[in-house]
């Protein structure tokens, strides 16, 4: 028993030890480490072409070498080499010693990936194979992501990933035959009791040294797991997509400070990444034990395909930075799974050729191509994605539809019929005849704006001082439709083109938070990268009726409530002002600093002035109501926002604060 | 009027389903959408704990996933039990036309799926409930069309069945087609920007007699419902009939008032929506003049609970003095999920579960139940709290401190539950799913019959 789940946790430490190797050396550390020998450019190609040539090339031969017929020894080699070419990288290498390093590591990975594949079975068990392929992948990944690793110079990587082959070889030396392993393999037998159909001078070398070749006969059929019999060619092709579109993102955003930022820089976003892969790996086992390649190889695609596509706006990398991680790892489980656990093989050698092909054609070719992709192109065009899509998806569908043929002709049919319907029914303006301000509240309408912003004043409330004047129910029902709305978790803006100025309502789209204390309003900065932003900005400035200035009369006899002004507190008000007012008033504000061109007339720093709209001199009282009031409603024709939702008593606060920043000028912040 | 419309009272129980499968398939798909729905919801919850992170959203931020999140509820998950319910009354459950109840759902879906991309797109008509703008808001009334076409199909294939041989049964079944007809057309038009209901000049919202008026097409559809479900008990004609009565009386009283722009301040629109309140005891009262099966007791009680709380919280929140103080807050956020999360799901939830016979135990696991409703009750509690606060003071929800950031981590708390509950139910329809026997193939109505 105790050997059973120690032959398993052999093929864990082997799946781990050489997708560290892959991930943390090979295509992390080396790079990093020929830049710094100043290797780039044609040079750079040629290093990376060779280490792509000794891969294809031993992937492909490996499975025909007749010269190392043990895959315990085999794989000691492979991880041999692999070692051998991680430390030679800590020395001072040149343009060919690089080549030939490079040479090295491909063809220490060819030998190491096809053999550990091949051969999977005897190291991962016979209780839960795929499980343990799952946990290898996961924790291969996750150790990547480990922070002390991933931050580490690229001497220490590679330090590291020659001594991980070093304990892969301790690994494949530990290894001890159960009995009943034995017994089987010396009997030619699998689970079932079947014979094992290998190749018959293999089959001879078993029943003579079993423990030594560790051939150990299938403990289960490829039928254990759901499968559809997908030809080999789909699965390379879907294979090779998804290693393209993984490799080119990688590249790109590895490349892309911007991106690179919001992907894999700190600490808690490495340990959410490892935490992502290792979660997506066992994902992956359960899809594959459950519910199949194709599902999972079609869950993968949607992972990195949306991944790919975020990546081409960096605001949204960190939505990326999920997608990117699940993808890869729901894919690298089944990179290995299919050719040594699922793939349906005759013989030992078949397995051998079919996993050469896949590491050859999807693993590096694959990947070159994904990298050169990023390289030229610094992006992963849509139109791939939807390529890669038909090629990964194309075989589930077609399954899909045979055995839902009624829902499939069903659902299309009438989603063609809408189609058809919708160009006949549906006739609306050219958006050339559309106004900017109707193209404006169409945006408004578009970003749910309705669902935070009533524009509705209801009449003898105080809604009116607050956000008037009222407007008549037929100047409501001239909108198409009256966008009232239900709900306010921020001002009502029937009037708002009266209270705010163009650039408060662009600076607020930037940075709500910024511009108005703690907002909660989401930024819509990315508005401002087409015409929306304002056309939005030119639509609310569209919002004033004819009696705004007779609100504002109203406005000016407006006075705290005297409980208001008795519970003035002057700390409070300076954390309002801080909250509200720093932003544009104070030297180094923000938003002073970053929209000064725009302003019509520069804030006044409230620390030093001047106070154009106070009176010079008068009672202290006096000066208070009128801060008060400009706090509260603004000040009409200028930049200066209203805070009208603020209570009497935070208003209060605030201009206790600033009556005596504005007399005792000591009192700078 | 009841004695007329009702099948033969009878002491048997509920005929059984022809095919579990189609109301199972629709319990499934309902439920499918209320949890992308339901965790649509709990991303919106911390959408406002955590505004920063609609950063990472791109272009899909807060506004357009409350559009997305509302719709599904309305016509994903309130919407698709009803298909299954059609279903039954119409007989696509049975024959050759069962073979086409998982298609239609699929449309159905589809359609759905069509219209979730829209939102997130930002295509919006502007119109809360009716928001189906450019494609899908014809691709959504075109799938209804479908589902329409199917339930046609299978009432005409079964006009000479036993079930329809009664020739009120026949004729009812008729007009119930004739007014689906109308729906999908209804919606589209309903759609335009260029319609907009009756409106209350003191607050913007829906006038008294339009809250009287959608009240009251509740009712019929809350009176019709036990046709399609069950039989009438012995000797409980009069009830019924006296119950469709007084819905006449309401429904002329609801004439009178007409579709004009009123306020609330108006006594005859105040007094009559407390005319609705006579639904309080009258719908229980009706219920119980028929057979139900044992295990719908929990659901039936929690949706005539939650149909008194909601008729009775309804006409107080639309008091003058108490609509002014809630009007745009959280109070009434909190009332609507009264009404879809706890009134109409308990409903959906029992009429599912009366449909699905041996199948109902996927929503009669007692955790879920009381986690659901419980969930409910707190939510509902929370948003009147914070609903009370911010009707005095608007820089509650503008400007939220503390005690407003405290309400929002307990309403995602809250709505996580509720996410917890539905996704019971969702993991326990895909065992239904796997346990209905398949649609058969080829197993015409004339075999089955003699069968």
């Amino acid at each position: 028993m105790f050997d059973r789940y120690r032959s398993g946790w052999q093929g864990v430490c082997l799946v781990a030890i050489t997708y560290v190797y892959f991930l943390i050396f090979a295509q992390f550390a080396f790079l990093s480490r020929i830049a710094s020998l100043g290797i780039a450019g044609s040079h750079l190609k040629a290093v990376m072409a060779a280490m792509a040539i000794g891969g294809i090339l031993f992937s492909l031969l490996t499975p025909r070498l007749k010269l190392l017929p043990s895959p315990d020894f085999r794989i000691r080699i492979g991880f041999g080499t692999c070692a051998t070419a991680a430390f030679l990288t800590l020395l001072p290498l040149g343009i060919i010693a690089c080549m030939a390093v490079s040479l090295l590591t491909g063809a220490g990975l060819g030998l190491l990936t096809v053999t550990l594949v091949t051969h999977l079975r005897q190291w991962a068990g016979d209780r839960h194979p795929l499980l343990n392929v799952g946990v290898g992948t996961g924790i291969g990944y996750f150790v990547c992501n480990f922070p002390p690793l991933f931050t580490a110079s690229p001497e220490v990587q590679s330090f590291t990933a020659g001594l991980l082959c070093v304990a892969g070889i301790g690994v494949t030396l530990s290894r001890l035959t159960t009995r009943s392993e034995q017994r089987t393999a010396e009997e030619g037998l699998d689970q079932d009791g079947r014979a094992e159909k290998l190749p018959s001078g293999a089959k001879a070398q078993v029943n003579l040294k079993p423990s030594m070749y560790g051939l150990k006969p299938v403990p289960f059929t490829a039928a254990t797991y759901p499968q559809r019999t997908f030809p080999f060619i789909r699965v390379l092709v879907s294979f090779t997509a998804l290693v393209w579109l993984d490799s080119a993102a990688f590249f790109i955003i590895q490349n892309t400070p911007e991106l690179k930022a919001g992907t894999w820089e700190g600490p808690i976003h490495l340990w959410v990444n490892g935490l992502l892969h290792l979660v997506a790996a066992l994902a992956s086992v359960w899809f594959l034990s459950r519910r199949g390649l194709s599902t999972v190889l079609c869950a993968a695609f949607v992972a990195l395909g949306a991944a790919c596509l975020l990546l081409l706006d960096p605001s949204r990398a960190s939505a990326a930075s999920v997608f990117y991680p699940v993808g890869v790892s729901l894919y690298s489980v089944a990179l290995v799974a299919y050719p040594s656990l699922i793939a349906p093989a005759s013989s030992v050698a078949e397995r051998g050729r079919q996993a050469g092909w896949i590491y050859a054609i999807a693993g590096w070719c694959g990947s070159a191509m994904g990298i050169g992709m990023g390289q030229n192109l610094g992006y992963v065009p849509p139109v791939f994605v939807i390529g890669a899509g038909v090629a990964v998806l194309l075989p589930w569908v077609f399954v899909l539809f045979r055995q839902r043929r009624r829902e499939a002709l069903l659902v299309a049919g009438t989603l063609i019929g809408a189609f058809i319907l919708e160009r006949v029914l549906v006739v609306g303006p050219g958006s050339t005849q559309v106004s900017q301000i109707a193209r404006g509240r169409q945006v408004y309408i578009s970003e749910g704006c309705i669902n935070c912003h009533s524009q509705y004043v209801r009449p003898n409330s105080p809604d009116v001082l607050l956000w008037g004047p009222v407007k008549s129910m037929a100047e409501v029902r001239l909108e198409r439709p009256p966008l009232i709305g239900n709900r306010r978790q921020g001002p009502d803006l029937s009037e708002v083109g009266g209270r705010r100025s163009a650039l408060w309502l662009k600076a607020h789209f930037y940075d709500p938070p910024e511009v108005s204390g703690a907002s909660i309003m989401p930024s819509y900065a990315f508005l401002f990268r087409d015409r929306r932003g304002d056309d939005l900005v030119a639509y609310l400035e569209s919002l004033h009726g004819p009696g705004t200035e007779e609100h504002q009369v109203a406005e000016r006899l407006w006075h705290p409530a005297f409980s208001a002004m008795a519970k003035a507190d002057v700390s409070e008000g300076e954390h309002l002002f801080r909250l509200y007012c720093a932003t544009c008033h104070s030297a180094d504000g923000r938003t002073r600093q970053v929209w000064k061109p725009g302003f019509k007339r520069l804030p006044p720093d409230l620390a030093l002035g001047p106070f154009f709209y106070l009176p010079p001199s008068g009672p202290v009282a006096q000066r208070m109501d009128h801060l008060a009031e400009i706090t509260k409603f603004g000040i009409p024709g200028t930049d200066m926002p209203g805070h009208e939702y603020l209570s009497d008593k935070d208003i209060a606060s605030m201009s206790l604060w600033l009556s005596q920043l504005a007399t005792q000028p000591d009192r700078k912040q | 009027m009841g004695e007329s419309m009702s099948p033969q009272p009878t002491d048997a129980v509920p005929r059984p389903l022809q095919n579990p499968a189609c109301v199972a398939n629709a319990a499934w798909h309902s439920l499918l959408w209320l949890v992308l729905a339901n965790s649509i919801g709990v991303l919106i919850a911390i959408l406002l704990l955590f505004p920063a992170l609609n950063r990472g959203l791109g272009e899909w931020t807060y506004g357009r996933w409350i559009i997305t999140h509302m719709n599904l509820e309305l016509y994903g998950w309130s919407s698709l039990p009803m298909a299954g319910f059609l279903f039954v009354v119409y007989g696509a459950d049975r024959g050759l036309a069962a073979r086409w109840c998982r298609p239609v759902l699929w449309v159905w879906s589809a359609a759905l799926g069509v219209g979730t991309l829209s939102w997130l797109s930002g295509n919006s008509s502007g119109k809360l409930f009716l928001d189906w703008t450019g494609y899908a808001r014809v691709c959504f009334p075109l799938a209804m069309l479908v589902l329409w076409v199917l339930l046609t199909a299978s009432f005409a294939k079964q006009w000479n069945d036993p079930v329809n041989n009664s020739l009120l049964v026949r004729g009812g079944k008729v007009i119930g087609l004739a007014l689906l007809m109308f729906v999908p057309a209804a919606i589209f038009i309903a759609s335009s920007p260029n319609l907009y209901p009756p409106v209350n000049p003191d607050t913007g919202g829906p006038t008294g007699a339009s809250q009287l008026e959608s009240t009251l097409a509740i009712v019929a559809i809350l009176l019709m419902l036990p046709f399609g479900l069950t039989t009438r008990k012995m000797g409980q004609a009069r009830k019924v009939t006296a119950t469709w009565v007084i819905f006449a009386a309401e429904c002329l009283l609801c004439i009178a008032l007409g579709r004009s722009d009123v306020s609330h301040h108006r006594p005859a629109q105040y007094l009559s929506l407390a005319s609705l309140l006579v639904w309080m005891p009258l719908t229980p009262y009706y219920y119980a003049a028929f057979q139900w099966r044992p295990d719908t007791r929990r659901w039936r009680y929690a949706f005539l609970c939650w149909w008194s709380a909601l008729l009775l919280t309804g006409w107080i929140f639309f008091l003058p003095g108490v609509l002014d103080h809630f009007k745009f807050t959280d109070g009434l956020v909190g009332h609507s999920l009264l009404a879809m999360a706890g009134f109409l799901s308990a409903l959906l939830i029992f009429v599912m579960v009366q449909l699905l016979g041996e199948g109902s135990w996927i929503f009669n696991r007692t955790w879920s139940f009381y986690l659901w409703n419980a969930s409910v009750v707190a939510y509902v509690m929370l948003m009147s709290i914070a609903g009370w606060r911010e009707g005095f003071d608007p820089t509650f929800s503008i400007a939220p401190g503390m005690a407003r950031s405290v309400i929002y981590v307990l309403r995602l708390l809250v709505g996580v539950f509720m996410l917890a509950a539905s996704l019971e139910w969702f993991i326990a329809s895909r065992e239904l799913l796997r346990e209905s026997s398949p649609v058969p193939e080829s197993l015409p109505l004339e075999l089955e019959k003699t069968a």
